[in-house]
């Protein structure tokens, strides 16, 4: 058996991880994927975003008749530092949803609320230790 | 008390260190007893993490509040159990949980293996020495599990949906196979700093990469079955990055123990398999600094920290170093054989693992996009769920074709002619199943067809090659069919423990197929005495009670259940509302059907104050099938690992041979 060097096969490896790195690259620009903001980035906003903040109350209404509505602000902002954007949500409302927790959904701002794709709602679990310290409720 | 905590800690942070330095020094230099006392320090080294952990749970178990961490995780009404599992339920506990069985898995893997591969341990003890300094490091100058304080009158107890049995067994098992991919790692890199690139550093780490994948597979499965049945959203998993961290390491494993049979047998593979137990360790390293640095939004959000910086450090160091010795010594890698032909075993193989990888660094990709992203575009794109969704699917499902044809062909070169003929039953099967499911209406979804196609056609090979196998045992003069079945899988461990794994995967693959490809939702709001219908069942809500609990108030809502005019019993969904932790949690109601796997599955969404609810209902097809899987799994892997005093033999007596060159 020939005991030369065979760079033939790490050629291929390569060639292959780059070729898939070109093909991410390509799906990940046109396949879609949405900008991760927060509500303080929201103003003049088109277009389906992932919004990322801290529920404010009161929340009112109902999330499978009408809507649920609150507002959220950017995580760690309080009522001086940032404005609250009014959302409405439709769907499923997690379990750990309430005021304070941070929460993520997909949706786009129309006329000044943010209307939420239905069932987008996550909630994060909250840091189990430091969520006293950390919680922003009003 | 923490005092005895901290000083054990400390001591394990020289002892990792002495055996770092004089390990190193001793194996340049080759001083046999400074290489002994290196080795000796690493093991010491597990006996003062064994003492700083003892002290850690007494602290749990009594309760000490004056310790930081006691009084953060636990509380005086949480049950005891989940005392213990609080020892992992914070950063530094699991942490310190982490720098136990690295050192435990290193100390086991130095003893077991320190006769016959002696010169290739007296470089393994310092780079486990070096992981091991690292982490305890960060426990005594970073994130101290012996902090302490004015011990408060209570602690801040536990979150609710952590307070559960799946949180004792779930994150040990992923730290169990988090970690035991330290010991391919440091065997690797010892190989390569000691010029030692045969394949005794496989002979020597089979068993315990085995034992990492093993348990970080079923870690995974049971954290998705813990999603399913508690978190109640109708799923099991969510593409969610965290859960990813611990899916890429897997990958990339289990590539590597493909890969691995391919160095055996034929010595080629040699550069692949050690770049795949850097990625796998680098990975894991990863997926801790995910869970803990906060950099991606995830729903599994941990205390946020300032440990993530060391972590990234860390890894760069590790993949820098790693990269750096393997190109140093690439000229020793060369294999001496090479691929003679692309429709081989090998080349199966081949394409095994390009395909594994392909999957691991695409969800990679999907994890590290929204910083990509950020660093260039100035915003963080997030990658939703079609995206791993259809890689999914474009890398899983050829992989799971050749899960059944990998196997059985030919090594080295097999022709076309062969190929049909070991394929012909195998395809038949895959075919009928096929015309027989499109005509049962499996159509509505491509993927779900073609991965139940696949699977039938995998399955036929399993079944194939047990019957063959147990054959020619019998005609080898076996007394009966059980026997001759029993001594087939007895005499070649790997190969057939290799088969029910596959047999795990495949019900895997069918469960997840039938559970997203063919599953039905619907909701209503229903009153007292409606009714809703989905697939072929109608539920009437019937009552809605309310029940007081030791820690929480249980609301149920009762459903009576029929299909197609059988009476099936009731279902309970609801809510818990934990009094003192103020959160309320979903309790799903799941009804099992024994004999077809499928799983009826009612959410409570909303309880209005009229008792009129909100229900989400679920039918998933073969869901259970997921949940054999993973005893299957554990069967099929208990099997390869099982020890085979004669393999082991075999192997080493091989791997000598191979050690010194030979006129070939």
């Amino acid at each position: 058996m020939a005991r030369k060097a065979s760079p033939a096969r790490l050629v291929i490896a390569l060639l292959v991880a780059g070729a898939l790195a070109v093909f991410l690259l390509y799906t990940s620009i046109a396949g879609g994927g949405n900008p991760s903001i927060q509500p303080s980035e929201l103003a003049g906003r088109t277009g389906t975003v992932q919004l990322a903040g801290a529920v404010v109350g009161p929340v009112t209404g109902d999330a499978h008749a009408g809507g649920l509505r609150f507002r959220m602000r950017d995580v760690g902002g309080t009522a001086r530092t940032t404005t609250a954007v009014p959302v409405t949500y439709t769907g499923s409302v997690p379990d750990l949803f309430k005021v304070g927790r941070h929460i993520v959904v997909d949706g786009e701002l129309r006329s000044g609320t943010f209307v939420a794709e239905p069932g987008s709602m996550i909630t994060k679990c909250p840091s189990k230790y430091v969520a006293k310290a950390n919680d922003e409720s009003p | 008390m923490a005092e005895l905590g901290r000083a054990a800690l400390l001591l394990t942070l020289g002892l990792s260190a002495y055996a770092l330095v004089a390990g190193a020094a001793a194996a340049r230099l080759g001083r046999r007893r400074l290489a002994y006392s290196a080795r000796n320090a690493l093991v010491a080294a597990f006996g003062s993490t064994l003492v700083a952990s003892f002290v850690l749970l007494a602290a749990l178990l009594r309760n000490d509040f004056s310790f930081t961490y006691v009084a953060r995780t636990t509380s005086e009404a949480l049950p005891t159990r989940y005392t213990i599992s609080a020892f992992w339920g914070g950063q530094e506990g699991s942490l310190l949980l982490w720098l136990l069985v690295l050192t435990g898995f290193g100390a086991a893997a130095v003893l077991l293996n320190r006769r016959w591969t002696r010169d290739l341990i007296v470089w393994v003890v310092p780079v486990f020495a070096a992981v091991a300094t690292f982490f305890s490091f960060l426990l005594v100058a970073v994130a101290s599990p012996f902090a302490t304080q004015a011990a408060p009158a209570d602690g801040a107890g536990m979150t609710p949906s952590l307070q559960n049995p799946y949180m004792l067994a779930h994150p040990p098992l992923l730290y169990l196979g988090y970690v035991g991919l330290t010991v391919p790692f440091a065997f690797a890199i010892g190989a390569l700093l000691s010029g030692r690139t045969d394949e005794r550093w496989l002979v020597a780490t089979r068993r315990f990469t085995l034992f990492a994948w093993a348990a970080l597979g079923i870690g995974q499965l049971l954290g998705a079955h813990w999603a399913y049945v508690e978190v109640g959203w109708g799923g099991y998993y969510a593409w969610d990055p965290v859960e990813n961290a611990a899916l890429m390491p897997w990958l990339a494993a289990t590539a590597f123990l493909h890969s691995v049979m391919i160095q055996e047998k034929r010595g080629m593979l040699r550069v692949w398999n050690v770049l795949l137990v850097i990625l796998a360790f680098s990975l894991s390293l990863f997926g801790t600094f995910l869970t803990r640095s906060g950099v991606v939004n995830s729903i599994h959000s941990f205390t946020q920290s300032s440990i993530g910086p060391w972590f990234l450090a860390f890894i760069a160091v590790v993949v820098a170093v790693s990269l750096g010795l393997l190109l140093w010594r690439l000229p020793q890698l060369r294999s001496p054989t090479r691929l003679e032909s692309p429709i081989s075993r090998e080349a199966a193989f081949l394409y095994n693992n390009l395909l594994l990888l392909a999957l691991c660094l695409t969800i990679l990709w999907g994890v590290v996009y929204p910083l990509l992203s950020e660093a260039v575009r100035g915003e963080a794109v997030v990658l939703g769920r079609e995206y791993y969704d259809f890689f999914l699917r474009a890398f899983g499902l050829p992989l799971l074709l050749l899960m059944g044809i990998g196997p059985l062909i030919a090594w080295r070169r097999a022709s076309l002619k062969s190929l049909l003929t070991t394929f012909r039953w195998p395809t038949a099967v895959a075919l009928a199943t096929g015309v027989v499911l499109l005509v049962l209406g499996a159509g509505s979804s491509v993927p779900g067809l073609v991965a139940y196609t696949f699977s039938a056609f995998v399955a036929a090979t399993i079944v194939l090659e047990f019957v063959r196998g147990t054959q020619a045992r019998k005609a080898l003069g076996a007394a009966s069919w059980p026997g001759a079945f029993s001594s087939l899988i007895a005499r070649n461990r790997r190969r057939y423990g290799g088969y029910v794994v596959h047999a795990a995967i495949v019900l895997l693959a069918v469960g997840i197929a039938g559970s997203s490809a063919f599953d039905t939702v619907a909701e209503a709001r229903l009153e007292r005495g409606d009714s809703m219908r989905i697939a072929d069942y109608t539920l009437t809500y019937r009552s809605l009670d309310e029940r007081q609990a030791a820690n929480a108030t249980e609301i149920r809502a009762t459903l009576e259940v029929r299909r197609g005019g059988r009476d099936l019993g009731t279902l309970e969904a609801g809510k818990n509302a934990y009094t003192i932790e103020e959160q309320v949690s979903n309790e799903v109601g799941i009804r099992s059907d024994r004999v077809t796997g499928e799983d009826l599955f009612v959410i409570a969404e909303q309880i209005d104050a009229d008792g009129t609810v909100y229900f989400r209902v679920f039918v998933k097809p073969l869901v259970n099938l997921i949940w054999i899987a993973g005893a299957v799994f554990l069967l099929g892997s208990l099997i390869a690992l099982w020890p085979d005093a004669r393999e082991q033999r075999r192997l080493v007596e091989r791997a000598r041979q191979a050690a010194v060159p030979v006129e070939s």
